[in-house]
């Protein structure tokens, strides 16, 4: 049990690892991060590189609907402009992957405050409507902007390179990816501790006496917006630099339902549980279908029955921690970290 | 001496062990990732049994040249990304020779990375042009038409039928639906034919009144629809009826199945689509005796195979003709550049009916038929010949 532990100001107090007993740990997940394209084979990688696009994502909507309370049905499109951002800027006007992601970022930040602006009238399910209209809108665009997106056909672009050195494959991307991860929720845990942090809180948890109390909310859930669709826009640019194609079917409706089952099942309101939500929804499916090629190895009659039920295995898990764990897998979390905090004592 | 005699031995085998993983070859391996779950997987679950009878098959007939082809699969959902995730597990795991993949989207975001790092001959649940282009891509191949080809099928038909008729597209908001939408129009042009309407519509779409009322505003004499499977065509058929129209109804491959006509019931004579391929009815051909004595033997109580099916079942069939003129090639089947080589040979292939004698042409194979629904037995009778489209 840790014990002692007692801070003498506030700053130490809002440390993010508090003890040398986390940043232990932290240290030991950041080798083992750096450690992992040296053991891992391309699959992993693969995998990898796609857990690290949805955390980024995931974070940028907590941001907007765990610490702000704005529902948001559009991120799938803000993904989309960031994407089409920066296939555009590197395939029609040449510039370099590197410029071209923060200015991904910057359009669908730009994109997220302008559809942020009904959030000034309403709230809630009327929100979540407004916001699903972007889904629809920039959906429309990608498909019949045709000079621009080249609609249905898509852009190819090439892999990001430093002089000679290509980033042309899983391994190599990695790097880019874990960069942009550390980046991202770094800035957002920062973020959630700073005033502006404690101002999308303060919105979310009562916007009329947040207003009251002096916190602009046209500022704010617009702040809150544009962080959001930043965070999606990086995701966004960096997917299509991974697959080196975009087309408009990557940034459909359902891709939206999955980053808000993402926060919901990581936990609403928290950073880590962004990153613990977008594991879980990235890494559960593909376990059960290496599970479900492996019976279905052994009992190959079987296939029909075994290998879509994995999708009924997947469902129950989501509901399941839903039931026993309504805050999601973060609260799992520390309730683990207490355990071990408090040991032998459980109170 | 004992122990000079016990490190000769131990040596000895450690030499033959070494020259024997050396030697052993690569067997001719074949993965896939089929849409067994989702929107697609009434093609899916029909292509991965096709596949397997067809590797079953040629097992049982000697393998390719002596060697037991493998065949290994995995669930794409019909997702990109778990599609491409299974591709690359399987490829990481079982190094195949030849892939085929769950769709134009798969295939689209894959393409670069099968030229430039995996090499295997490559197909898929699609036929978009973009899979068929030899100087882009050699590995990738269709085993039929594109759909461009196929909208070329049926508006050659309707040009004969009927010179300047009025004509729509009706086709869904996806990338299958909008495929061969602009080469469509370019084609309706120079055949004289006026698109007076297009319609836009989601799969599975149920209220269509408005699309249905603008065909009949503009006088549309034909209909072809593009990126449904059944649904909507079957409302927008069975409404048109109600709406007193007289559209004559056509499609491309994907909808041309016996799902669609048992929908439509006594309305099956409305409809006319195109297929590469003959269906599993058809009993006069022996390619299709055969599917039917191998599918009464291992499946008896499966009763009818889709089109589906048999685009997978031709496939493979590809597949094992052209490993086995590649294994005849220096440095054999394991060698990429000789699959291309031996796919692109093939001419005037035998396949019992199935097709008309296959011979590739720039990765596709150009050829389609008309087929017309005829409700008193609920099946599609051929109504024109073989179409050849090169």
């Amino acid at each position: 049990m840790r014990s002692g532990d007692f801070k003498e100001n506030y700053i130490s107090d809002e440390a993010i690892f508090p003890s040398l007993f986390a940043r232990f740990w932290v240290a030991v997940l950041l080798v083992s991060l750096l450690l992992f394209p040296f053991v891992a084979n391309n699959h992993l990688l693969y995998i990898a590189n796609m857990i690290g696009f949805a955390v980024i994502g995931a974070v940028g909507l907590n941001l907007l609907t765990g610490f702000t309370g704005q529902i948001s049905l559009g991120h799938a499109a803000f993904i989309g402009v960031g994407a089409y951002t920066s296939a555009i800027l590197i395939t029609r006007w040449g510039f370099s992957f590197w410029l071209s992601i923060p200015l991904a970022g910057l359009a669908s930040a730009l994109a997220g405050a302008l559809i942020g602006i009904p959030s000034l009238r309403v709230k809630g399910l009327y929100l979540c409507i407004a916001t699903l209209a972007s889904q629809f809108i920039f959906g429309f665009i990608f498909v019949h902007w045709e000079s621009m997106t080249k609609g249905i056909t898509g852009i190819h672009i090439p892999p990001p390179a430093i002089g000679a050195w290509h980033f042309d494959n899983e391994r190599k991307f990695y790097w880019i990816t874990l960069f942009f991860v550390l980046l991202g929720v770094g800035y957002a845990r920062n973020l959630i501790r700073s005033k502006m942090g404690r101002a999308f809180m303060a919105v979310r948890d009562r916007d009329l006496a947040a207003e009251i109390m002096g916190i602009n909310l046209f500022r704010y859930k617009l702040s809150a917006f544009a962080i959001s669709s930043f965070y999606a826009g990086v995701t966004g640019a960096l997917l299509v630099n991974f697959l080196k194609v975009v087309v408009p079917e990557q940034f459909s409706f359902m891709v939206c339902i999955e980053y808000l089952a993402m926060i919901i099942v990581g936990g609403l309101g928290s950073v880590i549980g962004s990153v613990f939500g977008a594991v879980f929804m990235t890494l559960v499916p593909e376990m059960l279908s290496v599970l479900s090629d492996i019976v279905k190895e052994a009992a190959p009659e079987m296939a029909s029955l075994i290998v879509p039920f994995k999708q009924v295995v997947f469902g129950f898990l989501i509901v399941s921690f839903l039931i026993f764990e309504p805050r999601g897998l973060v609260e799992i979390w520390n309730r683990i970290k207490k355990f071990f905090l408090l040991w032998p004592f459980s109170y | 001496m004992v122990k000079k005699t016990f490190i000769s031995v131990i040596s000895a085998f450690l030499v033959l062990g070494i020259t024997v993983i050396a030697m052993a070859e690569q067997l001719p391996t074949i993965c896939a990732v089929h849409p067994y779950t989702g929107r697609f997987a009434f093609a899916g679950i029909e292509g991965a049994a096709a596949m397997q009878d067809v590797v079953d098959m040629t097992n049982e007939a000697g393998g390719i040249n002596g060697k037991k082809l493998q065949y290994y699969w995995a669930d794409g959902e019909y997702k990109d990304d778990v599609g491409i995730a299974a591709f690359k597990r399987l490829y990481a795991q079982y190094k195949p020779q030849v892939a085929f993949g769950q769709s134009t989207g798969m295939t689209k975001a894959l393409g670069p990375e099968i030229k430039d790092r995996y090499k295997t001959l490559y197909s898929a649940y699609t036929f978009a042009e973009e899979a068929a282009n030899p100087k882009v891509n050699p590995y990738l191949f269709l085993p039929g038409p594109t759909y461009v080809d196929q909208f070329g099928v049926i508006l050659k038909y309707i040009a004969k039928e009927k010179p300047g008729a009025n004509i729509a597209f009706f086709y869904s908001d996806t990338e299958f639906g909008r495929e061969p939408i602009a080469a469509g129009r370019e084609m309706a042009k120079k055949l004289g034919l006026k698109l007076v309407a297009e319609e836009i519509s989601q799969v599975g779409g149920v209220d269509l009144a408005t699309q249905i009322l603008d065909m009949k505003a503009k006088k549309v004499e034909y209909c072809i629809f593009q990126g449904f499977v059944s649904n909507p065509i079957a409302s927008v058929v069975k409404q048109s009826k109600d709406y007193g129209m007289n559209i004559k109804f056509m499609g491309t491959f994907w909808s041309t199945e016996q799902q669609l006509l048992n929908e439509l019931g006594p309305l099956a004579g409305e409809y006319t689509g195109v297929s590469a391929y003959s269906f599993y009815y058809q009993n006069d051909l022996p390619g299709i005796k055969k599917i039917q004595a191998w599918t009464k033997k291992k499946y008896p109580k499966i009763q009818y195979r889709s089109q589906s099916y048999m685009a997978v079942y031709m496939s493979t069939l590809l597949f094992v003709e052209s490993f086995k003129r590649a294994d005849k090639m220096p440095g054999g089947f394991n060698k990429p550049e000789n699959l291309v080589k031996a796919l692109q040979s093939i001419k005037n292939f035998d396949v019992g009916g199935l097709m008309p004698p296959v011979t590739v042409r720039d990765n596709s194979i150009p050829v389609g038929r008309a087929y017309r629904g005829n409700p008193a037995t609920t099946k599609f009778d051929p109504i024109s010949d073989w179409i050849r489209l090169d």
